[in-house]
């Protein structure tokens, strides 16, 4: 067994003791995992209080909804995680103004928090996913990673990379069904 | 829409990505509901995307969050006192933000006046193990009913009751009643209940002992909690 498997064995026994309402689990699964989810909900949100929030949120719901868990799902750890990154996405957008071209935005867009991607982020990201990313265009793979690591809407990203709205679609579309298919192979 | 394979396989990326917003992403929720085939689809990318928060470092939460997951979950009466009302209602704050989003959609069309038709709410009770969804959910507007028909879902334990409850976007549960299993419950639902229902759009349901919670509120462990859609 790798150690990543070893873990993932350890999450998944707290996470079926979780859903059989055993608060000790729970406590253990929390220092085991929040730092990692705080660190993706913190980067997503760019703000600690509302990472904070959502990484709160995430656990309420961990413990409500473990008995749901099951295989399928992916790793015990993924599935927290996904958990933790839908709750950030959606108290960021309903914070945000619905009208999502305002000037906030756009200066938000000036200060650089949604500027280029970290590379750092870049290789690691290609790393996880087993080369995959590297075979898509240099387009295509930053307006994944934008999305799943800032959390920007198809509107926001249109800004942030000055593009047309359809084109940064296109993008996107096309860039993850290239990565499904060399996944797939 | 059609639910061609291809147009399943793009929108559950683009859904798990989150760039699937707005009504697109309430329509996608909803084929989640009531597919497994898509719901796999889901599952395939949050497994795979998921693999990208390796290169995210860790941050340690301060322990502030901890102590309010705990006040959150198991309100100590001491600190209860202190608390707004849907502290009460602990671990759904969650959904009343969701809900509150779609009633901030709705704001911003003029307010419909008593004579405008109104909407009609459908959803659907689901558990990832099952293929079938447990329970189908749609309501009669104009005579302000409920129904749910039940589906996959199995008796309740011997000796317990499911109980349905309106989940308010704040404050407490209120009780629709005590469905029977393998048939359809209808619930006429009061002024009160349709209005809180149409703001928050959440329903859940718990077990309770045979003939329903005592108290008011629910006692036994809920066990689901689903929003509906505009049909």
């Amino acid at each position: 067994m790798t150690a990543d498997e070893t873990e993932q064995k350890q999450l998944l026994d707290l996470l079926l003791a979780v859903a059989q309402r055993d608060r000790e689990a729970f406590r253990q699964l929390y220092q085991r995992v929040s730092a990692r989810m705080f660190g993706l909900c913190y980067k997503l949100a760019g703000q600690k209080e509302l990472a904070e929030e959502a990484l709160q949120d995430a656990f309420v719901q961990i413990w409500h909804n473990a008995g749901e868990y099951h295989e399928d799902r992916g790793a015990p750890l993924g599935w927290m995680i996904t958990i933790a990154r839908y709750r950030t996405l959606d108290l960021i957008r309903s914070r945000r103004p619905l009208k999502s071209a305002g000037d906030d935005m756009l200066n938000q867009v000036a200060d650089g928090r949604w500027g280029p991607l970290e590379a750092r982020l870049q290789q690691a990201g290609a790393t996880a996913l087993t080369g995959c990313l590297e075979q898509l265009s240099d387009t295509q793979r930053d307006t994944i990673l934008l999305s799943y690591y800032r959390g920007l809407t198809h509107d926001e990203l249109a800004h942030a990379l000055n593009s047309p709205i359809g084109t940064v679609k296109s993008w996107i579309r096309r860039g993850l069904m290239a990565l499904k298919r060399c996944l797939e192979r | 829409m059609k639910r061609t394979p291809e147009r399943i396989e793009s929108l559950a990326a683009e859904y798990v990505l989150g760039s699937l917003k707005g009504r697109a992403r309430q329509r996608f929720e909803r084929w989640m509901m009531q597919s497994v085939r898509v719901r796999q689809e889901v599952w395939f990318w949050e497994e795979r995307l998921g693999q990208l928060v390796q290169a995210v470092p860790s941050v340690t939460p301060d322990p502030s969050v901890w102590i309010e997951i705990e006040q959150c979950l198991w309100p100590s009466p001491k600190a209860k006192a202190h608390q707004k009302v849907s502290w009460l209602w602990p671990g759904w704050s969650f959904l009343a933000t969701a809900a509150a989003l779609v009633l901030a959609v709705i704001l911003i069309f003029p307010a419909l006046d008593d004579e405008a038709p109104r909407t009609q709410l459908t959803g659907a009770v689901v558990q990832s193990d099952v293929a079938d969804p447990l329970w189908l959910v749609s309501e009669a507007a104009e005579r302000n009913q409920l129904r749910l028909r039940s589906v996959a879902v199995v008796e309740a334990e011997r000796g317990k009751d499911y109980e349905l409850w309106v989940v308010p976007v704040e404050g407490n549960p209120l009780s629709l009643g005590v469905m029977a299993v393998g048939d359809v419950y209808e619930v006429t639902l009061s002024e009160e209940a349709r209005r809180l229902l149409s703001s928050s759009r959440t329903l859940a349901i718990s077990l309770e002992p045979r003939g329903g919670s005592s108290t008011g509120a629910p006692t036994g462990p809920i066990l689901h909690v689903t929003r509906l859609y505009e049909m």
